[in-house]
């Protein structure tokens, strides 16, 4: 790290926000796919859906549920990192954060607008989901709030509100910089965005004061989502799903499955956007030691599970434990098992934790392991319930196929739209951890 | 406050039914049932089932509100083969209710649980939820070959696509017994005067359906069959459906 | 001779028909154009009131067994069939065929007008034509043939009609001057009437008091699937089983697990064929042990000395041992009842198997108890021509004369032998051979395809009708069929047709038949049966006794048990006692199976294919749908090396089918079986290219005793074609996995 020059203030500022508003034919070429590819594989095979029915999926009687489902706890999990890991660094004054937060926090923010989405694409009858939300109406109904869906309903939405609250309220500063940078119709517009900031010791002190109690509300929030969500299944008499270990696996999952996530999002950035001189090493390494953890939380849960399945003893457990490691899908499970256990391990060389590119191929492995992990929970309990003689087997359709590479490109768009709206690296964060009587060069 | 509680509390007892009128419960003679599959039919004539076709069939997406279910034990040549008819339990704590957000199904005084149509905007997760694998989920808006519309039951709906439907142990029928002993100025319908369709078919009376709250009814009779017991009883579901177990007699 | 069916309970239904209305509109009614209204008329038909149901009895005709059933109607259309309450043969339940007559009448694929072939003979192409120009047409071909007094030139086959329709086809030929009128029925079992009437002198079937019998022997015969009257034997077995404090015991003995089988408490999987020999064998075992008291025992003992159980051991495949047991329990129970059928009386020894069966019964002591083999009274009713229902080889003599030189025309009235006989039969080529051939159908299928001329039939839900059941219920039973809804299309009742071409014709036809419709017919001739039964003669009296049997759907008379002399009985089996070993066709080495086709539970004899309830509803005991499949041991299918849904070439020495593989846990090795219905080729919509017909590929080996088709004698290979698809099925796993779901086990799983 001999050679790393730090950046000076004007540096920073020339960098993001050049990164923000000099577009180039690469940018225009990869968004273009990318809208492209989620309009094809997306949006125009769920709109057929939409048109025929959800029977073009490859749902049935006994797993009625499935990649849909799978996608969304995926997508959901993705989610989980962002906000809460800058949460929680923000509030252990860990300063690598600073770099890397903004981003992270997008991502939470547009995994949970791909995850809501799985939700429409899931629904049988999706023109009716606002009789989810409890409005007082003329027919005097309300949802069940005992239903673990209706949780959901609000753990995602108070989360997603959190969220999109968290990361503007963290961009305010920088919104108010690319006004300060910017001339004509987009200054007015980041006057707007940045709610006439003047970077008064005032604002400044009360940011900093609003930025703190937005941490600590998120961190619980996080935590509580991802448990929600497992309690869709985990309140289910499902075997295989009905285990009170759901909830610490599922957030354990969602953070390591969103800590990979992160992994790459920055690898991407920094090779595309040149944020070479703010994301550095020791992200990349620290990020590498919260993986091995994770990965071994995750392992000591998954034996857990297994070892309570057959502690029980029971008829309905074993079978579906047996069917899990042994059926059709055991493929799937064990590759879960090497990527998600086994791969993560290989962080403890520093030879390959240091590595940008081995680190961008492990924090993949994870996720396609993680995307499996949901997709066994999804697709190896329901079909094999209590009734042997109501035994099936569900395999995703070509449109489930299509639809859940199509959520990538999803993803992908919003966030090539977000690097251009909103700066990617938080300015003034960034320029915390500089040398302060640094001026310039 | 406390009897705000006790009231509460008193709701939620399984056989709260007690204050209304009817807690409708079936029994089911295993001995009886020979797995003739009438009642699948019957079932399908009276509430309009769809007829799905063969490629929905091959991906299991049947929609038979009432089946048979075979078990075979030992080897040939000692070997033997049980039925056993499954529809929807009726669970006085069913699991499926709780999953709906919308309140799409959900438990009526009379002891049935009753899906919505209407309400109901297909999360499915209450055919996950149920034990029984009893709900069926409409994948698309099936439609009749001319003129096999006109056979349908003006008295039950049609599912569109992307509704759950399930056994409601024709509550069309309940309905007309009901109003009918209003119209004759009786408190309650007469034992036996409701036979859903899969009762009233059976040839072997395997079947019967009554008011488990009426201590003399025949369905209460056969409930307190000691041969009776209820599938996946460990579950505590408390279904309203008694069977009545095969007597064995190896000779 | 004690009574103890439910014949009070069958007095009091009949008093207490409530159900259904009046119908006699309905006639004039129907003659009339359809007229839809957007707003009901105001003044409404007189029993058409908006939102309330009217409920209609008339008589099922799914099969043969005669169920009565109550129509439930709304705005004049059909909504459901329910078996009628009133009627003694299903009381008031119903089967899954039964209740799918919804699916005939609003099928899609009905023949809507009178149809003219306007291609090649059998190549299915026709054009509309209206029923003047059609009677025309055809009562001037047989107008002509009699007139030429070559009307024996002409020939009628129908399917199985029963009641008055076959009095009024019967009359017909004899008028127009042909002796030639058969009835086809591929379910009729000709070798159990040839065994009662040797043993019994009966021309009709003795009636099987399940309900009362505490032990129930059957030899192949499904008596709860498809077996003469399953609903009938359904009620009596849930009778059988929990109607009383002691609990009947269940035996079957078959080869394939049937759905009887299934619900048995023992099943014995004997060699086909071995059926007769079994059941002498135990016969002889109850003589041997002294459980026999006639006075004929001595000559019983001689007459059964060949068939010691040790000797039918071996034959049978079943334990000397077990043959004892089960004849000591037979022979201790009591009552108790041995029934043969299916398999057993199809086998070219059948009518000798179902004659042991009947010596099993004497010799058990069950003829003329209760519990056992009761006798129906002779016929009250004015039926006088018995029904001409063919056997498989006067089949192939009719064929043969049709491919005569003389044969001119040939009626088909609602029967499809080019389905339900063996391609070996040539019914096709004897059918395209007649000069003239006229259809009488409600559906386009293989065989009227080959017409020249078709008449489209109301169907049952449409038309008028009787029935007397056979096999009866031990007393003197009929039921009138009448139309539940207006007819959809153009079309006609046969019995009009009948009577319109009976007219037009001339000659002394309309004289001898002076009819104005079937309705009328009917009225007539039912006034005759109750001008014997009453002093009252007048109209008024007659129209109330009519519309109370319309109101209740059933007709019936108090039981005039006849008794049997036993001796006679007893000298008449003695004498007819008397086994031969069955033979199969092809030699063992080469075709290593039996086939045993059976009737499915929803086809019946493939007329039900065409149903998208029937085709929708799982097998009951393999749970499979819209295909046809071939059911194999496991240990044959091990052996082989063949999967389930692997396509297999099953080939008999007359012919070769392909159809997919599936291991059935309850079938003798040596045994392959296949389900009859599937396999149409011109069916409609839903029949139409699905599965094959194991009948096509049938041996023509009959039954020596009746000449009954021996669909049980074909022996077959099978190999596999390396094709594999997927068999489309209900069920998952068929194993509990220690679960405890049927309640036999203690605790929880």
């Amino acid at each position: 790290m001999a050679d790393y020059v730090e950046p000076t203030y004007a540096e920073v500022n020339q960098d993001v926000l050049r990164a923000m508003m000099e577009t180039g034919p690469k940018y225009w070429a990869t968004l273009g796919t990318s809208i492209a590819v989620a309009g094809i594989c997306f949006f125009i095979p769920w709109f057929y859906q939409l048109e025929v029915g959800v029977g073009v999926a490859g749902m049935n009687r006994s797993a009625v549920w499935g990649t849909y489902l799978s996608n969304f706890i995926f997508w959901i999990g993705l989610s989980h990192s962002g906000t809460l890991l800058s949460a929680v660094l923000h509030i252990t004054n860990s300063s690598w954060r600073k770099a890397i937060y903004r981003s992270a926090e997008a991502m939470t923010l547009f995994s949970l607008i791909t995850a809501a989405l799985f939700v429409m694409v899931h629904l049988g009858r999706v023109w009716f989901v606002h009789w989810t939300v409890p409005v007082p109406n003329q027919m005097g109904l309300w949802p069940n709030f005992r239903s673990p869906l209706m949780f959901d309903v609000m753990a995602i939405t108070t989360y997603l509100t959190a969220s999109s609250i968290f990361i503007y309220m963290g961009s305010v500063p920088d919104f108010a910089a690319v006004r300060d940078a910017s001339t004509g119709l987009r200054r007015k517009l980041y006057t707007i965005f940045s709610f006439g900031w003047r970077g008064t010791a005032k604002e400044w002190h009360t940011l900093g004061w609003a930025y703190t109690f937005f941490a600590v509300l998120v961190i619980p929030l996080a935590v509580s989502v991802h448990s929600i969500v497992s309690w869709d299944f985990a309140l289910s008499l499902v075997p295989g799903l009905h285990h009170t270990v759901f909830a610490p696996y599922f957030v354990t999952g969602a953070i390591f499955s969103g800590t990979a996530g992160i992994v790459t999002v920055m690898f991407l950035l920094r090779k595309y956007m040149n944020f070479e001189r703010y994301i550095r090493e020791i992200h990349l390494v620290n990020l590498g030691k919260l993986l091995v953890l994770l990965s071994l939380i995750w392992t000591y849960i998954n034996i857990m599970e297994v070892f309570t399945t057959w502690f029980s003893g029971s008829s309905y457990e074993l079978e579906a434990l047996e069917w899990r490691l042994t059926g059709f899908y055991a493929p799937m499970f064990w590759e879960m098992v090497l990527f998600c256990a086994v791969v993560p391990l290989l962080i403890l060389f520093k030879r390959i934790r240091t590595s940008w590119r081995s680190m961008l191929i492990i924090s993949i492995l994870i996720n396609i392991g993680m995307i499996s992990e949901r997709f066994i929970i999804v697709a190896t309990s329901q079909p094999r319930k209590f009734l042997p003689n109501a035994f099936g087997f569900y395999f995703p359709s070509a449109i489930e196929i299509s639809i859940t590479i199509g959520s990538f490109a999803v993803f992908t768009t919003l966030f090539l739209i977000f690097v251009k709206w909103v700066p990617a690296v938080s300015l003034y964060e960034v320029k915390e951890t500089l040398k302060p009587l640094r001026r310039s060069r | 406050m406390s009897t705000a509680l006790e009231k509460f509390k008193k709701y939620r007892k399984p056989g709260y039914y007690d204050k209304f009128d009817y807690h409708w419960t079936m029994s089911i003679d295993l001995d009886r049932c020979t797995g003739c599959e009438a009642c699948v039919v019957a079932c399908q004539a009276e509430n309009n089932l769809p007829i799905v076709g063969e490629q929905q069939f091959a991906m299991r997406r049947e929609i038979k509100w009432i089946r048979i279910e075979r078990y075979w034990e030992g080897e040939y040549p000692d070997i033997k083969l049980q039925f056993i008819p499954m529809l929807c339990q009726h669970c006085d704590q069913a699991p499926c209710e709780i999953a709906c957000p919308v309140f799409a199904t959900y438990h009526n005084q009379d002891g049935l649980n009753t899906q919505v149509y209407n309400r109901c905007i297909g999360t499915r997760t209450c055919a996950v939820y149920c034990p029984y694998e009893v709900r069926f989920f409409n994948w698309f808006t099936y439609e009749w070959d001319e003129p096999l519309e006109q056979q349908l039951n003006p008295d039950v709906t049609v599912r569109e696509k992307g509704v759950m439907e399930k056994c409601t142990f024709c509550i069309q029928r309940i309905r007309q017994a009901k109003d009918a002993a209003k119209d004759d100025s009786r408190r309650r319908v007469r034992d036996g005067e409701i036979k859903p369709a899969c009762v009233q078919s059976c040839p072997t009376e395997a079947m019967v359906f009554g008011d488990l709250n009426d201590p003399d009814s025949q369905v209460s009779k056969m409930a307190r069959n000691p041969r009776g017991y209820h599938v996946l009883e460990e579950l505590n579901t408390t279904p309203s459906i008694v069977y009545l177990k095969r007597v064995h007699t190896d000779g | 001779m004690s009574n103890k069916i439910n014949r009070r309970d069958f007095l009091k239904f009949v008093g207490a028909g409530t159900l259904g209305a009046g119908a006699g509109f309905l006639a004039a009614d129907a003659s009339k154009m359809t007229t839809e209204f957007l707003i009901p008329q105001v003044n409404l038909p007189e029993d058409y009131s908006p939102g309330i149901a009217t409920w209609y009895h008339t008589v099922c005709t799914q099969c043969s067994a005669g169920c009565g059933i109550s129509v439930r109607t709304r705005e004049g259309r059909a909504k459901k069939i329910e078996g009628n309450p009133s009627h003694p043969v299903n009381q008031g339940r119903l089967c899954a065929l039964g209740q799918a007559g919804l699916n005939v009448l609003y099928n899609p694929d009905r023949i809507k007008t009178p149809l003219l072939r306007d291609g090649e003979r059998g190549s299915g192409s026709f054009s509309p034509i209206s029923w003047d120009q059609a009677l025309t047409t055809i009562s001037g071909v047989l107008g002509t043939l009699k007139i030429q007094k070559k009307a024996n030139n002409a020939y009628l086959l129908s399917g199985g009609v029963n009641g008055h329709l076959h009095e009024l086809f019967a009359l017909f030929m004899d008028q127009l001057g042909s002796k030639n009128y058969l009835q086809h029925e591929f379910s009729h079992p000709a070798s159990l009437y040839a065994a009662n009437k040797a043993c019994f002198d009966e021309d009709v079937l003795p009636y099987y008091d399940i309900r009362n019998s505490k032990y129930l022997l059957s030899f192949g015969a499904d008596y709860l699937g498809a077996w003469l009257s399953p609903v009938h034997h359904s009620v009596s077995y849930g009778h059988l089983r929990q109607g009383t404090e002691q609990r009947g015991r269940c035996v079957q003995v078959e080869a394939r697990m049937s759905l009887s089988g299934a619900n048995a408490d023992e099943w014995i999987a004997a060699r086909p064929g071995s059926e007769g020999m079994l059941a002498l064998a135990m016969a002889h075992s109850i003589v041997e042990q002294g459980l026999y008291a006639g006075a004929d025992a001595g000559d019983w003992k001689q007459a059964l000395g060949a068939y010691s159980p040790a000797s039918v051991a071996e034959r049978s495949g079943i334990s000397a041992d077990r043959i004892v047991r089960i004849a000591t329990e037979f022979a201790a129970a009591s009552p108790s009842l041995a029934i043969g059928g299916g398999a057993a009386g199809a086998s070219t020894n059948g009518t000798a198997n179902l004659v042991a069966v009947n010596v099993l019964n004497y010799i058990g002591g069950n003829i003329g108890e209760a519990g056992g083999i009761l006798f129906n009274p002779a016929s009250t009713f004015s039926i006088d021509a018995p029904r001409p229902r063919a056997s498989y080889q006067q089949m192939l003599k009719l064929f043969a004369s049709l491919r005569g030189n003389d044969a001119e025309v040939l009626i088909l009235h609602d029967t499809n032998p080019v389905f339900t006989l063996p391609a070996a039969a040539n019914v096709k080529e004897a059918v395209m051979a007649v000069p003239y051939v006229i259809g009488m159908s409600s559906f386009m299928d293989e065989t009227m395809a080959l017409a020249d001329i078709i008449l489209p039939l109301d169907t049952y839900l449409e038309a008028w009708g009787d029935n007397i059941p056979d096999p009866g219920v031990g007393f003197a039973v009929a039921s009138i069929a009448q139309p539940v809804v207006k007819r959809l299309y153009d079309t006609r009742s046969a019995g009009d047709i009948i009577l319109a071409l009976a007219h037009q014709i001339g000659g002394e036809l309309p004289a001898n038949m002076p009819w104005t419709s079937m309705e009328n017919y009917l009225m007539e001739m039912w006034r005759s049966v109750y001008r014997g039964k009453s002093d009252d003669s007048s109209d008024q009296g007659f129209r109330k006794f009519w519309t109370s049997i319309l109101e209740s759907g059933v007709w019936g008379e108090s039981p005039q048990q006849q008794d049997r002399p036993h001796q006679a009985m007893g000298r008449a089996m003695l004498s007819a006692v008397g086994m031969a070993q069955p033979s199969f066709a092809g030699n063992e080495s080469e075709y290593r199976f039996v086939m045993q086709p059976y009737l499915s539970l929803a086809f019946h004899d493939g007329r039900g294919a065409n149903l998208p309830w029937m085709q929708e509803l799982p097998d009951p005991l393999t749970s499979i749908v819209y295909n046809s499949w071939v059911e194999l041991n496991p240990k044959t299918a091990a052996e082989l090396a063949i999967g389930e849904g692997d396509v297999l070439l099953v080939e008999s020495t007359v012919g070769r089918f392909e159809a997919p593989a599936f291991i059935y846990e309850a079938i003798r090795p040596d045994v392959v079986a296949m389900p009859i219905g599937q396999g149409h080729g011109n069916y409609g919509r839903y029949a139409s290219g699905r599965g094959s017909n194991p009948i096509e590929i049938l041996a023509p080996e009959t039954d020596s005793g009746s000449g009954g088709l021996a669909w049980s004698a074909t022996r077959v290979k099978i190999s596999k074609t390396g094709r594999r698809v997927h068999v489309i099925k209900t069920d998952g796993t068929t194993r509990d996995l220690g679960r405890n779901i049927l309640g036999q086990k203690d605790g929880h799983a």
